[in-house]
């Protein structure tokens, strides 16, 4: 959608894409300094949780309360310690699972629903939109019921089912984009005899690659972070995953909390790297809107 | 992006006369009429639609089904379980938690979701339009931060603040507000993993607004908050709107913070919905009475996923009928 904003924007201006430009400094310096305040205020509110993590991972003698540590790095010893580093592999198996499994049918089903004459193809949307919006604990029963019949109770199943749940969600994103991009370069490639495999792979692909990133970033998340569908479906305790072990630590008689936040910031750090990897995508992307003018 | 651009300048110094050549070759299954259904969409789509239908539409159609039945987690009806029509449904009316949990699960949505996080993201994108690079560069980072950790990191760092850091800021390092507001904390510690989502969401949507507009309003002498209610507002409702569903949605279905940090307790003063559902399907085994509780929240999502269409739909028609 920005995309076309975007591109919309500068065909009307010969100079450059306003919406893109920095934003240059108000003349109003009230208004610059109640933003600067608003700012500094709210970034400490959300720092001091974060601060905690950070400060307790390194100190010997971590509590709930923040203080400066006592530095030591036997908490991340601790925390990869045990089993605990292989439910972090758990982890990423799942998500890697889970987030094949939903990108390669959210594109297949994206581009369909983008490009082809499907009947009823606005209700059918409308209707994936609502399976975004149906919250996932509500699934647990019915599929733990499921998987149990079947004996299913492990982690492939449950990665799988754990892409399925970022699905609907990934549909929407990456049409969104596919949407706006110009039906002009796939018709060029058509002309070239291209199929339709060829179109989706060569043409559509690298310029939906935004979209694809975001849904990738999504889905990746959201298995990642899942805890209930890995607690309840996957019974075998060594192919639990991070967020499960992580639990784990609650259920010792003394928390320890320096241990802890190191193994909440080994859990945290991929999230992040992905993220940040992925990210030109997104910058990349607002350059589109000069590819089809050539 | 190669290829794009390849393709690209195709088309640009795409010459007339070569269309005609080429197009009469094509084999008559590629149809350039796009109004009639291609067989070719059917493998595209069947990936999607298989998975979906097996593993989340079927569940959901099944939840519906089990929640009417004696269905146990263990003992003989965990596999001979019957329907057994209203009899779960006149528990819940009756049942004394029920009421409750729905009333606080309105409150957690409603404050962490509508209010918390999606006034947050929004004053947080508008300031950090006017403020130094520097500034909303810091704070853009930690909010991000905060919404990129995963729920259970949410849990385990407001579990450790509200227990230790806040109680001892406040000088009174015994009191516990997990205890004591228990609803409170876990809103807080929602609406600190949702705000940079929001923040997001604005800031993209800040961006798309173009600077002729801003200007031409202060050209015309409109002050800040005439700028800001008059201008800025009206431009980003879509997005608003669109914000305020998803962050409904995302708390709506937000499990895991709650139940790590207070399991639904004390006693049952942060009992939301899913934290009920699950108590009672995998704590008290009674997996029938569990997924009926969950159903409600299916309902409640529902509920809302219509009335954001509905508003978008009036929205389409609003903007039909002026150009």
């Amino acid at each position: 959608m920005s995309i076309v904003r975007i591109s919309a924007d500068s065909t009307l201006s010969d100079g450059p894409n306003p919406a893109l430009a920095p934003v240059q400094p108000r003349r109003v310096t009230g208004g610059k300094a109640i933003s600067n305040v608003v700012l500094l205020v709210l970034g400490a509110l959300f720092l001091m949780p974060l601060l905690w993590l950070i400060f307790a991972s390194v100190d010997s003698h971590a509590g709930p309360t923040i203080e400066l540590p006592r530095f030591t790095l036997d908490q991340f010893k601790a925390a990869v310690s045990g089993d605990n580093l292989r439910a972090l592999l758990n982890s990423l198996l799942i998500s890697t699972i889970a987030t094949i499994v939903s990108t390669v049918a959210a594109i297949f089903a994206a581009y369909a629903f983008s490009r082809r004459h499907i009947p009823w193809r606005g209700p059918a949307l409308l209707f994936i939109l609502m399976l975004a919006g149906v919250p996932v604990p509500i699934l647990i029963v019915p599929i733990y019921e499921l998987f149990a019949n079947y004996g299913f109770l492990a982690l492939v199943p449950a990665a799988i089912f754990l892409g399925v749940t970022s699905l609907p969600f990934e549909i929407w994103i990456i049409k969104n984009f596919i949407d706006a991009v110009p039906t002009d370069l796939e018709e060029a490639a058509r002309l070239e005899q291209a199929n339709t495999l060829q179109v989706l792979l060569r043409v559509v692909l690298p310029v939906a690659m935004p979209g694809i990133a975001a849904a990738v970033i999504f889905g990746f998340i959201n298995a990642w972070g899942n805890f209930l569908v890995p607690l309840i479906l996957i019974v075998a305790s060594s192919q639990q995953p991070a967020p499960v072990a992580l639990f784990g630590f609650f259920a010792n008689d003394v928390i320890r909390y320096g241990a802890m936040a190191a193994y909440s910031i080994l859990y945290s750090v991929p999230v992040v790297i992905l993220y940040l990897a992925l990210g030109r995508f997104f910058r990349g992307g607002f350059v589109l809107g000069g590819a089809v003018r050539g | 992006m190669e290829a794009a651009q390849q393709a690209s300048a195709e088309v640009g110094t795409r010459p007339p006369s070569p269309f005609a050549a080429p197009e009469v070759a094509l084999p008559a299954s590629q149809r350039l009429d796009k109004a009639r259904f291609d067989w070719s969409s059917i493998p595209l789509l069947l990936p999607a639609v298989v998975l979906l239908a097996v593993l989340f539409l079927g569940p959901v159609v099944y939840s519906f089904y089990l929640g009417l039945t004696n269905l146990t987690l263990i003992g003989p009806t965990s596999h001979h379980f019957s329907f057994t029509g209203t009899a779960n449904l006149s528990r819940l009316i009756h049942d004394p938690v029920f009421p409750k949990s729905l009333y606080l699960t309105a409150i957690f949505v409603v404050g962490s979701g509508v209010v918390g996080a999606t006034v947050l993201g929004l004053v947080l994108a508008l300031a950090m339009q006017r403020a130094v690079r520097a500034v909303s560069g810091v704070v853009g980072i930690i909010v991000m931060v905060a919404f990129m950790l995963p729920p259970v990191t949410v849990a385990l760092v407001w579990y450790a603040t509200s227990t230790g850091t806040l109680p001892a800021l406040v000088g009174s390092p015994q009191s516990d507000f997990l205890q004591s507001l228990p609803l409170v904390v876990v809103s807080a510690a929602d609406t600190w993993s949702l705000t940079g989502l929001a923040m997001l969401l604005f800031a993209a949507a800040l961006r798309n607004i173009p600077r002729e507009v801003i200007e031409y309003a202060e050209l015309e002498n409109a002050n800040a908050v005439q700028r800001l209610s008059k201008v800025v507002i009206p431009l980003l409702r879509p997005t608003i709107i669109t914000t305020v569903l998803l962050m409904t949605l995302l708390a709506l279905a937000n499990f895991t913070v709650v139940y790590i940090m207070t399991a639904g307790g004390p006693g049952s003063a942060s009992m939301i919905l899913p934290v009920y559902s699950y108590q009672q399907a995998f704590s008290f085994d009674n997996l029938a009475y569990g997924a009926l509780i969950g159903n409600v929240t299916v309902v409640l999502a529902g509920i809302f996923s219509f009335l954001y269409a509905r508003l978008v739909r009036a929205r389409a028609r609003e903007a039909g009928g002026i150009t």
